[in-house]
């Protein structure tokens, strides 16, 4: 596991315990050097003054020749064990007496060791010193001790410093052990509190502070964070509930009033037809009946009055198509559309549009309904017929295709076409983008198209562009 | 009487083998290593300032009688210096002839014509040695005797003390310390 993934706890001790360590190992190794110096130093002094104290009891022994006296001299080494022997030269470097007695010795000592010198030889620390008195150089003075003391020493230092490392060790692992507590326990709470809280969602839910650190402002703001997101949240249902409340009240009104306004142009568009019914009537009855006794502009006149009764009449009838469309139900079956566009496009050209070139591309089965979708295709192949009449060579196209789960009907002709700019009124009732006199209409054409497409679930849109012809779109889910 | 001529000169060749010191083959090797002795006293021996009126004033081995030290002693002294003095020998015939001088070996070997050199000597500041017997138990102040074919030394402080010499307890370590005979 990396350092970096391990718990907050273990990242404490490791530190704390590393430190600590690394604290202790550099202490002892300075300690241990200090004293490895230091004992070196202190033994040459020692022997060194040792040397000197013997050196100078000796001198009157050496004067004079007496040995008795420099053995007992150099027997009062006894006192310090570490001397393993000590030799007392004559001025020629002949061996004069030597401690201990048993070890004798004859090798006579080389020119080079008759200066003052104090080194470490091996495990043993040797010195020699000059015999004086006054400034008459009576012999030499060998002295060596065995480092034993220092080896024992150090052994005891390497002992205690093992012993209390482990000890440091042991008391910084229990005391961090505890002491990291206070540091990665909060920490932790708060970790198992937020963590709680991306499990459930329950935003109600509060972190304790343990203490007035940088932890506790962290939960602090994280408590904040939690009251903010809980107000917010239910300031957001409310919110949600208020506009659920106010959508049901509106479709609710809406609907009540398009049932009124339906209900209303129904019954109007019914009852408009009587009246209009006697008008053209009468006004036939006087053309045929009275014909002989009204004169040529009485006739005009009466003509005008039943065109424009005939006029109403299909006005009237597509406001009750259009309103009749809002109570009828959908209901879907598969169409072949091809046969659709086929028996509109020839009935249609046959009566009016002799001169007009329609092509119809293989077209999709889609479903839909069969009375309304044939209601669509003639709206919008009439529409294309009528608007390009004042072409030379009016050029009609029916096509298909299919994209993104919607099956795709166009028409397209060359005729009029329309200004993009006045794209919104287009599927508007009553909008009209041509005046009556240019082209016939009612405005109810495109308005019923748009309604029997939505009611369908599709959409219709359009291209155009004035005088360069319109495209008319509608699209038609597959399911 | 070749026989007991014969007999006497054996006993002597005898005494003389075995009262010389063993490790000294003969008496010259024997003033050799006590030439080397009266010139270590002058290390472990002070004298009062008195006696070195100036700093150039030389320290004196005199030795009185016939001088048994042949060269060995002019040339252990020769070169050498205590404190800054050098160090010079002179020998006096007769005890009249001693001048002033540090330390005296007196080569006489009868009791009598010592205790007449101490008293006609009694002139402080002079270390009086000789290798005569009981020489320090007589009045002087170190006397030569030999042990186990070694030459030692005694001392006689009271004199020594008397004389204004200070001899070092380091020389006192090696020495025998002994007391005037007043008879």
């Amino acid at each position: 596991m990396l350092l970096k993934d391990t718990p907050i706890r273990h990242k404490l001790m490791r530190a704390i315990l590393l430190t600590s360590s690394a604290v202790l190992l550099i202490t002892c190794s300075f300690y241990f050097a200090y004293e490895f110096f230091t004992f070196r130093n202190t033994s040459i002094r020692q022997l060194s003054i040792l040397g000197e104290i013997i050196a100078t009891n000796s001198t009157a022994a050496m004067a004079f020749d007496s040995r008795e006296d420099a053995n007992e001299i150099l027997s009062a080494l006894k006192a310090e064990p570490h001397i393993v022997a000590a030799i007392l030269y004559d001025k020629e470097g002949n061996p004069f007496s030597n401690y201990p007695l048993s070890a004798k010795t004859t090798t006579v000592l080389p020119k080079s060791d008759f200066e003052e010198r104090y080194s470490f030889e091996e495990s043993y620390l040797v010195g020699f010193q000059p015999v004086i008195q006054g400034n008459k150089r009576l012999g030499t003075l060998y002295l060596k001790s065995d480092m034993g003391a220092m080896y024992e020493r150090i052994r005891l230092y390497g002992i205690m410093a093992v012993i209390v490392t482990i000890i440091s060790f042991l008391v910084a692992y229990f005391l961090s052990k505890n002491l990291q507590k206070s540091i990665s326990k909060p920490i932790l709470a708060l970790a198992e509190i937020s963590q709680a809280i991306a499990k459930r969602n329950d935003y109600s839910v509060r972190a304790t502070k343990l203490g007035e650190d940088e932890i506790g402002l962290l939960t602090d703001a994280f408590n904040q964070m939690l009251e903010q997101i809980h107000t917010q949240n239910q300031e957001i249902q409310l919110f949600n509930k208020n506009l659920e409340l106010k959508i049901k009240e509106r479709t609710y009104e809406l609907e009540i009033a398009n049932k009124e306004l339906e209900a209303f142009s129904y019954s109007v568009s019914h009852d408009l037809r009587a009246p209009l019914r006697s008008i053209d009537g009468y006004s036939r009855i006087l053309i045929e009946d009275y014909g002989d006794k009204i004169d040529d502009e009485g006739k005009r006149t009466l003509q005008i009055i039943v065109k424009n009764a005939l006029k109403m009449g299909y006005l009237i009838d597509d406001l009750l198509a259009f309103s009749r469309l809002g109570k009828q139900n959908v209901t879907k079956i598969l169409l072949d559309m091809n046969a659709i566009a086929q028996r509109v496009t020839e009935e249609m050209v046959a009566q009016n549009y002799k001169t007009s070139e329609v092509t119809i591309e293989p077209l999709l089965s889609t479903k839909g309904d069969s009375s309304m979708l044939r209601q669509v295709m003639t709206n919008l192949i009439s529409n294309a017929l009528k608007y390009s009449t004042k072409k030379e060579k009016p050029v009609i196209t029916i096509g298909s295709y299919h994209e993104n789960d919607y099956d795709i009907f166009y028409v397209k002709d060359n005729g009029a076409g329309f200004d993009m700019k006045y794209y919104d009124k287009l599927f508007g009732v009553f909008q009209r983008l041509h005046s009556p006199s240019e082209f016939e209409g009612t405005g109810v054409g495109l308005a019923l198209v748009h309604r029997i497409i939505t009611k369908h679930g599709g959409k219709v849109w359009a291209e155009g562009k004035v005088n360069e012809g319109a495209t008319f779109y509608f699209s038609l889910p597959v399911f | 009487m070749i026989t007991r001529r014969y007999i006497f000169t054996l006993f002597l060749l005898i005494g003389i083998v075995f009262l010389s010191p063993a490790q000294l083959s003969g008496p010259s090797q024997e003033y050799q290593v006590k030439a080397v002795f009266l010139f270590n006293f002058a290390q472990f021996v002070e004298w009062s300032p008195s006696t070195f009126p100036e700093t150039e004033t030389p320290m004196v081995i005199g030795v009185l009688g016939e001088d048994p030290f042949g060269t060995y002693l002019d040339e252990t002294v020769h070169g050498e210096k205590i404190n800054n003095h050098a160090l010079i020998v002179q020998r006096y015939k007769k005890v009249e002839d001693v001048k002033k001088c540090h330390i005296l070996f007196i080569n006489y070997k009868k009791k009598d014509q010592i205790k007449q050199a101490l008293s006609a000597l009694k002139v402080k500041d002079i270390l009086t040695v000789s290798d005569a017997s009981n020489f320090a138990q007589l009045g002087g102040v170190i006397g030569f005797f030999t042990e186990e074919g070694k030459i030692r030394i005694r001392v006689n402080l009271e004199v020594a003390k008397n004389s204004e010499l200070s001899i070092s307890s380091k020389l006192l370590r090696v020495a025998e310390i002994v007391k005037s005979e007043n008879n």
